[in-house]
């Protein structure tokens, strides 16, 4: 509940919009979806700046990449042509494992990364096919890694504008687990790899809702360079997770089912690879 | 602050609090068929149609809103005739205590306008998040079912 918002402002320009957000930063917040800020709690919002007409709902192809405006819902995201051509059904059987279909048509893919919600499935995915965000604020346009984009404090985040997909030749999978289907992930896990010859030239395993924010498994990735893919790499990776785990524990699970969690989804996500490549 | 909405083809201009959310808009202005309940995006009891596409309109702000099309049951039928999906929902028995039904029934609408025969798993997929406490679900997957039927013209 916001009982003080005086004012609901529709900037038309993403310059605009971070003119209103620089005035007062403690009593403004910016809206994309409305999911998170609709069950916000405070009393210091007195203006709500709607990115709604900023023109950032659109997804464009460019040479070696793909644009998504960060006010595409993620229902739109997964059923667009575009990424179903490059990325196969990968987004559209992640996604869909997100919420619901009412969520997935209010939810973005800005408004998911930009509050760094420790449990979002979106930021996973969006790390697994290595995206980067196009942002803009104090310093004009800037693109950032989504893991960079999180080391700026809150006070001095700009507004992201764009997420852009690179044109990569790798194979993805991903996986969650939560205690029923409409609940937030206890843990989630993507994994890309891409292949040569049936041998691993290089790899993102990304682990999110540990509860911490999703971050990449660094020496797992190092560790499956050059390693051949065959039925023996599942049970492969499930070690490497399972020794490098790092996160926490809160109500919904402890470190050491999350532990183990990560080292299960991250077999299974091989697995699925291994269908595709095998 | 004033919008101007148009629900089930009717405009209305209104005044609204800068936070107001849609849901408190509607119910305001009399479309009592979208139903509060959990107020926090987990039962879809709020359901409408806002550019024909389901929402959850406890957490989508009426300002913006503004200048777009909103579906509730009540914009279903104009004569006592039940909509082919509230007659397939009735005859299939999936209503009981009857809370969640405008939201299933508003949800299935829009599936149906995409994909007009759905398979089990697609009519589960798109359902999953309207939660309803006193059936198991059965009855409404039937329904909708039976309602793609009517609409595709295969049964009366």
């Amino acid at each position: 509940m916001l009982p003080n918002v005086k004012e609901f402002i529709r900037p038309e320009t993403v310059q605009e919009a971070y003119v209103l957000l620089e005035k007062n930063r403690q009593a403004t917040v910016l809206l994309a979806g409305g999911t998170i800020v609709s069950q916000m709690r405070s009393s210091n919002i007195e203006t709500i700046v709607d990115l709604r007409r900023t023109g950032l709902d659109k997804i464009v192809e460019k040479p070696g990449e793909i644009a998504a405006g960060a006010m595409v819902t993620a229902e739109r995201f997964r059923q667009d042509r575009l990424i179903a051509d490059r990325y196969g059904d990968f987004f559209y059987d992640s996604f869909g494992l997100i919420g619901n279909w009412q969520l997935r048509n209010m939810i973005t893919l800005g408004g998911s990364i930009a509050p760094r919600l420790g449990w979002s499935d979106i930021t996973t995915c969006l790390m697994t096919v290595g995206a980067s965000l196009l942002v803009y604020g104090e310093d004009d346009y800037q693109t950032l890694c989504i893991g960079d984009y999180f080391q700026i404090p809150a006070s001095e985040r700009p507004i992201i504008t764009h997420i852009i997909l690179p044109d990569e030749d790798y194979c993805y999978a991903f996986n969650r687990f939560a205690r029923s289907a409409f609940d937030i992930a206890t843990l989630n896990m993507g994994i890309a790899m891409k292949l040569s010859d049936r041998r691993i030239v290089s790899s993102r395993v990304v682990c999110g809702s540990r509860p911490m924010f999703p971050s990449r498994m660094e020496s797992v990735e190092e560790s499956l360079v050059d390693l051949s893919f065959d039925e023996q790499t599942p049970g492969i990776v499930r070690s490497l997770v399972y020794d490098s785990f790092s996160g926490g524990s809160n109500m919904i699970a402890s470190s050491e089912y999350r532990n183990h969690l990560a080292s299960v989804l991250a077999e299974r996500a091989v697995k699925k690879i291994g269908e595709i490549v095998l | 602050m004033k919008i101007t909405i148009n629900v089930n083809g009717k405009t209305h201009v209104v005044n609204i609090e800068p936070a107001e959310m849609l849901l408190d808009t509607l119910r305001r202005l009399g479309y009592k068929s979208v139903h509060r309940s959990c107020e926090s995006a987990s039962c879809s009891a709020c359901t409408v149609l806002l550019d024909s596409n389901p929402v959850l309109s406890c957490c989508v702000f009426a300002a913006t809103a503004d200048g777009r099309s909103i579906e509730t049951v009540e914009g279903l039928t104009s004569s006592e005739k039940l909509h082919p999906i509230q007659k397939a929902f009735l005859e299939e028995g999936a209503s009981q205590c009857g809370y969640c039904i405008p939201s299933l029934v508003m949800t299935t609408k829009a599936l149906l306008a995409e994909e007009p025969d759905p398979t089990e798993s697609e009519i589960r997929e798109m359902l999953v998040g309207n939660i309803c406490r006193c059936t198991g679900y059965e009855a409404q997957t039937r329904a909708v079912r039976k309602a793609s039927r009517y609409l595709r013209g295969d049964e009366e």
